[in-house]
Parts: structure tokens; sequence; C-alpha cells
């Protein structure tokens, strides 16, 4: 029945994947009129060398032929000569295109900035676990009093501050303003220092604000979920067996509690593996942290569609994936799932 | 609806019985919500902010005595209450105030809008698929679980930079309509799929069988006798994602790919402000603390309304 669940689990991807791929692509072809930026500003190229320019890239050809270039789909045609006329490489053999301003194949692209979106992201998700944890059990411990009282504020805030703005302010206190009242301050943004920099430390350095205010969000909601499933664990039976046989109340909690109440926020962060390639685009941009999100917003000021296009339908990709990971996961973790 | 009346309410809904959606119910609801001193005061400061938008712009003239517009380079970045300026001007003179006020009509606008669109899109969708089942259900799923792969913020860039033309509407982010448009096109998919899982669970109950033996059609069932069932799902969900929607909003303009000046918005109040940070630090941090305020009194709004909607969710307290 396992091999069944994970072969059926993996069916439904495909559909998905097929589907995230054509979505992209119609989105693009609706405005390909556009597809080469600027050439139509250029007073030395004449109308019928734009269209030579759009025959050569395939712009001329119906929609599906198009798609499927793209995609790949053709390949096993491709790779035993069985296919007449142009045959391109496509998604499917792993080449995403080349950018319309400077030629590069998007994969190239992708190789450089995926570490580092996956550097930061990962790095928020340590922080908010590192802090969730201690912060819902000290919210449950002290159940309706004064610290718990904090600690929600902390995280219904957390939820409602715009992190763009967040990241700003702290960019403007600890970066922009320390250095001006001559304390030691934190880069303004990038992952690297332009001169002499990449070393260990300096990486660290930079890493710091960016990831911070990631982690702000996730610490939020993770330590809400710790606070809860804690306090379910304390009233639990099992947890007073222990203290009346004389272990200490935070003895038995980091023995017998903690691992039963952090199940349920396994599963949470479980869900958030997606995001690891896909959740902060907005504080890559606010920080210049090069990674994808960064990329795909200075391809689209640039009016390089192929490159966004490319870059939304590979994020997409593995969110796919991660969720397919995810699910694998849990049927092997928890047996109740398989014949789900 | 509104108007609670104890007497009413007991005699509707007996204790012991389920309650099922009559107008008792929504009368407890709005009992329970009034009850809860948090979602009370929220849901006061919402309706506030939907009056100072909808009047924005006799509040602006004739309370504040400014122009959201008027630019005054001789009178800029002026402090907060300074020159008739109540929260001070930014880089250009224009009224820190009445801005903040426009750009609650942006924000507001944008948030309420696209929660209805995905109430309608993904409420329709999630109904039709739990009540036909089967193929249709599968098709609809499977088209959720690919809007819900696209990370919503980089096909907002491409949607941003494309602004792509379908017939003749242009799918643009720069106007507040189309912007909601455009979010609510891509975000719908979690409302589908709770609606679709409150649809399954409802369809089995014994009225349906009742009602479709009495002759009803698809259509009749549906959306006579399901959807007032699966309502209250829709609004928690709804009211829980328009501080999410408008977070969404203030980004995108922020980065330059929302609402386009001269349109006052919060976002773009941000990014315009922040190189001028030296010399004046509310025109930064007021947009920002307008978000956030606006931000949070919806979500504990909706949190209070999902208290009242449904009191088993409340064990997190």
């Amino acid at each position: 029945m396992f091999g069944t669940y994970v072969v059926r689990r993996c069916l439904i991807a495909i559909p998905v994947l097929f589907g995230v791929s054509l979505l992209s692509y119609a989105l693009l072809s609706v405005t390909a009129g556009d597809v080469v930026p600027g050439l139509a500003l250029n007073p030395n190229i004449t109308a019928a060398d734009i269209a030579r320019i759009r025959d050569n890239m395939g712009l001329n050809e119906p929609f599906w032929q198009q798609y499927t270039n793209w995609a790949g789909l053709l390949w096993p045609f491709g790779r035993l000569g069985l296919f007449h006329g142009r045959y391109t490489t496509g998604l499917l053999e792993g080449n995403f295109g080349n950018s319309a301003v400077n030629g590069l194949p998007v994969m190239s692209i992708i190789a450089t900035h995926l570490g580092n979106t996956i550097e930061l992201t990962a790095t928020a998700m340590v922080i908010g676990i590192l802090i969730a944890i201690p912060f819902g059990i000290i919210a449950a411990r002290n159940h309706g009093g004064p610290i718990d009282n904090i600690l929600t504020a902390l995280s219904v805030a957390g939820v409602a501050v715009p992190s763009f703005w967040l990241g700003l302010v702290l960019i403007l206190l600890f970066a922009v303003g320390f250095s001006q009242w001559g304390l030691p301050s934190l880069p303004t943004g990038g992952a690297v220092s332009s001169f002499g920099g990449g070393g260990i430390g300096d990486r660290v350095v930079h890493l710091i604000l960016p990831a911070c205010v990631l982690a702000f969000g996730y610490l939020a909601v993770w330590s809400r979920y710790m606070r809860s499933s804690m306090l379910d664990v304390l009233s639990q039976d099992y947890m007073r067996t222990a203290q009346s046989k004389g272990m200490s109340m935070l003895r038995a909690i980091y023995v017998h509690g903690l691992r039963n109440a952090i199940i349920p926020l396994v599963t949470l962060i479980g869900l958030e593996l997606p995001n690891l390639f896909a959740g902060s685009a907005i504080i890559e941009i606010v920080f210049s942290w090069p990674g994808l999100g960064l990329e795909a917003y200075q391809a689209a000021t640039d009016h390089d569609f192929t490159v966004v296009m490319a870059l939304t339908t590979f994020v997409a990709t593995m969110v796919v994936l991660g969720n397919l990971v995810a699910d694998l996961l849990y049927a092997v973790l928890d047996p109740r799932i398989r014949y789900g | 609806m509104i108007g609670a009346s104890p007497g009413v309410e007991t005699v509707e809904a007996p204790a012991g019985l389920p309650v099922s959606v009559s107008r008792g119910y929504w009368q407890q609801v709005v009992v329970r919500l009034v009850h809860n001193r948090v979602a009370l005061v929220c849901g006061v400061i919402q309706v506030l902010l939907i009056l100072i938008a909808v009047l924005a712009q006799p509040f602006v003239h004739l309370v504040l005595h400014q122009d959201p517009y008027a630019q005054d380079l001789t009178d800029n970045l002026v402090g907060i209450g300074r020159d008739g300026h109540l929260l001070g001007t930014d880089q250009l003179g224009r009224d820190v105030a009445a801005r903040l006020v426009y750009g609650a009509q942006v924000s507001l606008l944008v948030g309420y809008l696209t929660v209805g669109l995905q109430i309608l899109i993904g409420g329709t969708l999630g109904i039709l698929a739990g009540y036909y089942g089967g193929v249709v259900d599968a098709l609809l799923m499977r088209i959720v679980d690919i809007v819900l792969s696209v990370p919503s913020i980089f096909l907002l860039i491409l949607l941003g930079s494309l602004s792509p033309r379908i017939g003749p509407i242009t799918l643009g982010t720069t106007g507040p309509v189309t912007l909601a448009i455009v979010i609510a096109l891509i975000s719908w998919g979690g409302v589908a799929r709770l609606v679709r899982a409150e649809t399954l669970a409802t369809k089995q109950r014994d009225f349906v069988l009742a009602t479709r033996s009495l002759g009803a059609g698809d259509a009749r069932i549906m959306f006579r006798h399901l959807l007032p069932n699966v309502v209250s799902v829709m609004v928690v969900a709804a009211s829980l994602s328009v501080g999410g929607v408008i977070l969404v909003e203030a980004a995108l303009d922020y980065i330059g790919l929302g609402i386009a000046p001269p349109t006052a918005s919060w976002g773009n109040m941000i990014s315009d402000a922040q190189e001028y940070f030296y010399h004046s630090v509310s025109i930064v941090v007021l947009p920002g603390a307008a978000i956030f305020l606006t931000v949070l009194a919806m979500n504990l709004f909706g949190n209070g309304l999902r208290d009242a909607i449904d009191p088993r969710l409340r064990r997190f307290r």
C-alpha cells in the first residue's frame, strides 16, 4: 500500500508541473510583442530585422509548438533523431532558456543564486526554530501571566508587521544610524563586502539583518503553535505522573513534554520546506541579497521577461517537489497517512 | 441579523440541539463578538478606517485643510505639527496626514476587493469540487495545486512587469482595481480548499438528501442549501486574509511594481521617503505604522470573528 501511495503521489505531481510551466509560458506569450526588450527603440533596426529576429526566436510559430519546444516535451524524439526541423533542448533537459538581455543561460543564473537564497531562508528558519521553542515553553508555563501576554503580543505583532518596512527600519538603525554615530555597524545589503569580502565572518555579518527579519515572521507563527501544543502536553496525565514521582517540572518538560509537544511544530516546519526557495523574495530585494528573488526582480525591471518566467517556473517546480518530499516524509514518519 | 435578542436565540436554538445556520445562530455570533473586547475594539477601528477611506476627500479638505497632492518645496520635510501640517510634510512638501488618508483608501480597496474576489472564485470552485466530486473535484483540485505552487511574489513580479493583455483587459498592477484582480487570481486556492472540505462534510447531511428527494436540482442544492452552511468558513477565511493581502499590496508598492505614484499608497510613501530618512524619521515610520496597525486590527478582528463563529476553535486561548 505504501508503494501505491508513493506512486500515486508522484503521478499527481506531473500534471501540476505541466500546469505550472504552461501557466508561466502562457503569461509570457500574451506579451510576446515585447519579448525582446528595447528592440523597437533602436533606430538602426528596421521592422524587417525585428520580424527576422522574432522568426529566429521561434515567436512566429503557433503557441503549442512554442510551448513544446520551450518545455522540451519532444526530447525523446530529438534524442533519437526522429525530430524533423529545428530541435532545441527544453525544460525537461534542464534548459531554461537564455536571457534576452545578455544571452546568459538562465540555468547558470540559477546556479549562482540558488545557494544564496537557501543560505538566507535556512538560517532564518533555524533562528526561528531555536527561539520559537523556548518562547513557546516559557509562554505555556506562564499561561495567562504577564510574560505569556508579552510573548503573545510579540507574535501577533510579528504577523502584522510589514517585513520590508521592518527590514528598512533595521537598516536605517543598525547600518546607517550606527555608522553615523560612530558605533560598530552592520552592512546595509549584499551577501559579501565589495572589497576584501567573502570570508565566513564577512558572510555572517551580512546575513544577520536579513535573516533576523525573515526569522521574526517564522518565530511569530511557530512560537504560537509551540505554546498551544505545550499547553496540551502540560495537562496530560503522564506529566502529572512524572512530577508525582519526584521529577521537577522543568525536567519533566525536557524529558517527556518536549518531544511530544514538538510534533505539531515539525509538521508545520515541513510545510514551510518549499519556502526555502521562495520565501524570501521581498527581503532579498530590500537587502540587495543576491538570491533568486532579487534576480527575478532585477530581470523584471530590465524587461528581461524570459528570465523572470524561467525563474518563476523553476521556483514553482521546487515548490511542487518540496511538497512531494514533505508528503512522502510524513508517510514514512506517520503510518496512519499511508492510505490517505 | 444584527440587533441580537437573547430571548429569540433560546427559542430558535434550544440547549442540547446542534445549532444550524439560522437567525439565532448569527445573533449568537454577534453576541459572542461583542463580548470579546479585543475583537470589538478592532472591529470599531476597522469601521473607522473604512469611514475615513470612503470620506477621504471631504475629511482631508474639511478636517485637515490640506491637499494630498499639493507640493510646496519651500515647506518640505517639516516636523510633526509644524506649519499647519498635522503629521508634517514629505520631501515634496506634501501633507503626510492627507497622504496617509488617501493611502488608506488604496489599501482598504485592494484588501477588501481582493478578498471578495477570492471568495467569489475560490468559493464557487470549492462548492463545485466538493459537491460533484470525482473527475470535477480531481481537475479543480489540481488547478488549485498549480495556483498554490507558483510562489505569489514571483508571479506578482512577473505580472507587474509584463502587464499582460487578455482581450480588452490589462492585468496591470498599477491601479487598485486591477491589482486586486491580479492578487485574487493567484490567491484563491486556499479558500477553494477550505470551502471544498466544508462542502464535502455538509453534503453528507440528511437535509441535503431530503432536499434532493423533494426534487431540487444540483444548482438549487448547491447555492440555496449548501452555500449558507459553508458561508461561515468563507467569512472566517476572508476576515483572516484581508491583512495578508494588504501586506502583499504594500510590499509590491514598495518595490515599485504596485500602485504607481503620484497616487499615494502606504507602500510607495515608504519607498519615496527612505532616501530622506536623515531629514525626517517620521515620513518612513508613519506609513509603516499605518500598515502595521491596520493589519493588526484586521487580524485580531478576524481571530475574534473565528472564535465567535465557531467557539470550538477557541482552544488556543
